[in-house]
């Protein structure tokens, strides 16, 4: 079975652009190949003087299909693992003949355009620049074309479900057709300009009758699943009312339950739901929706027994047809609670799981996080395989109550945004908050949560003080808190540090901030968020971890305390400075706070792996118990390493001198050492 | 002229057998399906480049609008356009293989140069916003829609050339020789 990127999520991955990029190579050279760089060729086909067009896209088309159709016949791949475009007739007709229009005006497509515009045709350029044009004007009336866009969405629909033929039988006539179009192309072109060069011809008719015997072929590789006659029981009494009633229930398509439904109930953990996989384990053990059963399709009323007539039993395949023969049993029997997954695992992939950034229809904010909450849900990579599969029913855990991670990625975040009680703060800078956030995040300024205190500037403010500012912000105990950083990621921390002066501990940081967001193409809006001012609660007694210059000055030359300044180096050493005096604490040991993140290019700034992080502070921290004084100029820096020493690799005893070089610069009774021969104190 | 050669001089070489070309197509729009999982795209690529420039024009406008919007801020990071770009080059190699890269605006001898590019101009603004409406091109929609058996592809092949054959007459004095 072949995994593609589409079904492994990577599309956006670079491996994916270098394989999408071979791809496109060979597609410009194919179409180049045809004559497609020429639009009067390609214009051609509109006045019957060139058909090349049609007997290429019909050449193509068929031989994909063909191809296609086969490596399903053999198992080699799913369709499902194919990102199926959903059918919205209204804007598919409306773009076609408007499509049409545009493509015998300009005498190119955007694909053959390409090709035109390597083989030097000016007008390939100026229509590409059309294309541009056109789609950027697509985008700013799209407002207005609203509903057009959506008109006559029927989601994944193939054609031939959609005219009633078997799939064989389906390919088999549009062979034909398509083969009839060559023969008329030819003819047409021998009518109209004395051409026709493979009218008659040997490989024409060579051609089209390999094309027919694939066709063919497939009856033998894949024979339909032939209806009802594939008995699934035995001896039933089955009556005419039951049969009545059944008709019914399918007429009214009372026996569907939506994906996006199925999803909802699923994590809602709702009691007495019986999800039921009836494809074969192989594929129900590649890949499930969670809390399915699997059950073969002989086994179905055995194993269902206890939950007949009780709660809700949905059965599943990849389509449709087995579990909609397997429904019409379990009814006979008795059953009178089974439904159907509209569309099958095929449709739950494509609208619960497809992520938001694939999808060719934009969501609402609201919808984009019910899609990321079900792909965190239902998509997450999955633990190891519980080998009671049926444990798994009605087992669920809410998205918060799960232990609460410090640092949180931006798949988390999307996974839980609208969530009640998550409360998102962006610290960024206000005009980049005001272009655009994440949705539903409120701003703040990190300074505003410091101030001037006993002479020393820029220090964390009381509790009392802090405790109004989270009122103003409409925070409760109980939220959780998700701080977002521009390219600093130390006023996440700075801000975490005002949250754990107030015991607020519910509180993580995104790592890689907003522009990991960003750059992952998530949801933004501009939009201000509705925010009712709260009464949160002074609490005095959390704050065991800020320390003033008396408690540092009373640890100096005590072995066992680690005192870490994580200014950058040249600070530490005395080379730079911009307080009273240069130079460090006598004892402390340098590791600026630089060295725990990475930043990426474009400014994205995470922490290090966690176990890399260990590794290093093994070396500067005896044990986890050690106590540890972290400091830097104001306390902004150093509260990334307090909450990196606290929060992520557990160390217990940390404290953090909030005052800083500042104070302890400038307080000249205390000692310090300038490692440099030129003293470049001030004082 | 037979000893002219080069990529401006001789004769550009016949082209290939539709038919057979229309295989090879065929083949590589099969492998995008069995790698990607995505078949053959032309107009997502532009409309990708159109939402780069929309970026650069307005950023703050650009993410908050509906559509352009959740493509995010660097909206160049996507499979398409790197499939368009490698189109380009394909093209280019196959065209300079059989001697057809002209510097020229295709036209009817009879045709002047502002109309053709009129023409071309003003198609190219129709299919692009044509293939937002309808979800893909010629390339997305009705080949590889195509040949997936959706409806929606192929009723979109359809009306592109139901229209097409509909609009043929009105616009034909651009190959007038």
């Amino acid at each position: 079975m072949i995994d593609t990127l589409y079904s492994l999520d990577a599309l956006g991955t670079s491996q994916a652009f270098f394989l999408a990029l071979l791809i496109g190579f060979g597609f410009g050279f194919a179409l180049e190949r045809a004559g497609f760089s020429s639009s009067r060729r390609l214009a051609g086909v509109f006045y019957f003087t060139d058909m090349a067009v049609v007997k290429v896209m019909f050449s193509t088309l068929i031989t994909a299909m063909m191809g296609l159709s086969y490596l399903v016949g053999f198992g080699w791949i799913q369709l499902d693992q194919i990102f199926l475009m959903p059918t919205i007739y209204g804007a598919q007709i409306v773009g076609g003949l408007l499509f049409g229009v545009g493509f015998v005006m300009g005498g190119w497509c955007p694909g053959t355009a390409a090709a035109g515009l390597a083989a030097g045709r000016i007008d390939a350029l100026v229509f590409l620049l059309g294309v541009t044009g056109g789609s950027i004007l697509f985008n700013e009336v799209f407002p207005v074309i609203h509903s057009l866009y959506k008109a006559g969405d029927h989601g994944t629909q193939m054609a031939y479900t959609t005219v009633g033929m078997s799939r064989n039988g389906f390919i088999l006539a549009l062979t034909l057709v398509g083969v009839a179009a060559f023969w008329l192309s030819e003819w047409a072109e021998k009518a109209r300009t004395g051409r026709g060069t493979y009218l008659g011809s040997p490989f024409l008719k060579a051609f089209s009758m390999v094309l027919v015997v694939l066709a063919v072929g497939l009856f033998v590789l894949s024979p339909a699943t032939t209806g009802a006659t594939a008995k699934l029981t035995g001896a039933v009494t089955v009556t005419a009312v039951d049969e009545k009633a059944l008709m019914e229930r399918v007429e009214q398509a009372l026996d569907h339950i939506e994906p996006e439904e199925l999803a909802d109930r699923l994590m809602a953990g709702e009691p007495d739901l019986v999800v039921v996989d009836v494809r074969p384990a192989v594929e129900f053990n590649a890949f499930h929706i969670r809390g399915a059963l699997n059950v073969p399709l002989a086994q179905l009323v055995e194993t269902l027994q206890p939950y007949q007539s009780k709660g809700l039993i949905v059965l599943y395949s990849n389509g449709m047809t087995h579990p909609a023969q397997a429904r019409d049993s379990l009814q006979r029997q008795g059953f009178g609670n089974v439904y159907l997954l509209t569309d099958g695992l095929q449709g739950f992939r494509g609208r619960c799981l497809k992520p938001v950034s694939l999808r060719s229809e934009p969501l609402t904010t609201v919808d984009a996080a019910r899609v990321n909450a079900w792909r965190a849900f239902f998509a997450a990579p999955a633990a190891p395989a519980a080998p009671a599969v049926s444990a798994e029913v009605g087992v669920f855990i809410s998205p918060l109550n799960a232990a609460m991670p410090r640092v949180v990625e931006t798949d988390w975040l999307a996974a839980r945004l609208g969530t009640p009680g998550l409360k998102v703060i962006d610290l960024r800078p206000q005009p980049e908050y005001n272009a655009a956030h994440i949705p539903g995040t409120l701003s703040l300024n990190v300074e505003s949560f410091r101030g001037n205190m006993g002479g020393v500037p820029s220090v964390l403010l009381p509790p009392p003080m802090l405790a109004a500012q989270f009122s103003l912000l409409g925070l409760q105990p109980s939220d959780t808190i998700v701080l977002v950083s521009g390219d600093k990621l130390y006023d996440t921390t700075l801000a975490g540090m005002a949250f754990e002066r107030l015991g607020h501990m519910d509180y993580a940081v995104l790592n890689g901030g907003y522009a990991k967001w960003a750059q992952e193409g998530r949801p933004t809006d501009a939009a201000l968020p509705t925010v009712t001012e709260s009464k949160y609660p002074v609490k005095k007694d959390a704050d065991d971890f800020t320390v003033d210059f008396q408690a540092v000055a009373a640890q100096l030359g005590k072995p066992d305390v680690v005192i870490i300044d994580v200014r950058p180096a040249d600070f530490y050493t005395g080379k730079k400075s911009d307080e009273a005096r240069a130079g460090h604490i006598p004892g402390a040991v340098s590791r600026p706070f630089t060295e725990d993140v990475i930043t990426s290019s474009n400014k994205v700034v995470s922490f290090k792996p966690a176990d890399a992080l260990a590794a290093a502070y093994s070396q500067i921290i005896p044990s986890k118990a050690t106590e540890v004084i972290v400091h830097c100029r104001t306390g902004h820096q150093a509260s990334q390493t307090f909450f990196m020493l606290k929060r992520l690799l557990g160390y217990t005893n940390v404290r953090w001198y909030d005052a800083g070089w500042t104070e302890w610069a400038a307080r000249s009774e205390l000692p310090i050492v300038n490692e440099t021969q030129d003293v470049k104190s001030k004082k | 002229m037979a000893n002219e050669t080069g990529i401006f001089h001789g004769e550009p070489k016949p082209y290939a057998n539709p038919y057979l070309v229309g295989v090879l197509l065929g083949l590589v729009l099969l492998a995008s399906f069995v790698i990607l999982g995505a078949g053959l795209g032309a107009s997502g690529g532009i409309a990708h480049i159109g939402a780069s420039i929309s970026m650069a024009v307005s950023a703050p406008h650009t993410l908050s609008s509906e559509y352009f919007g959740k493509w995010g801020s660097t909206p160049l990071n996507y499979y398409l356009v790197f499939m368009f770009v490698g189109t380009f080059v394909g093209a280019l190699l196959s065209a300079l293989l059989a001697n057809r890269i002209r510097l020229q605006v295709e036209r009817g001898a009879a045709s002047s140069v502002g109309r053709r590019l009129g023409y071309a101009l003003a198609g190219g603004v129709i299919v692009g916003f044509a293939s937002r409406l309808a979800r893909g091109c010629t390339s997305g929609q009705a080949l590889s829609g195509g040949a997936l058996l959706l409806s929606g592809s192929l009723v979109f092949l359809v009306c592109l050339f139901a229209s097409g054959y509909a609009a043929a007459w009105l616009v034909r004095r651009q190959w007038h020789d």
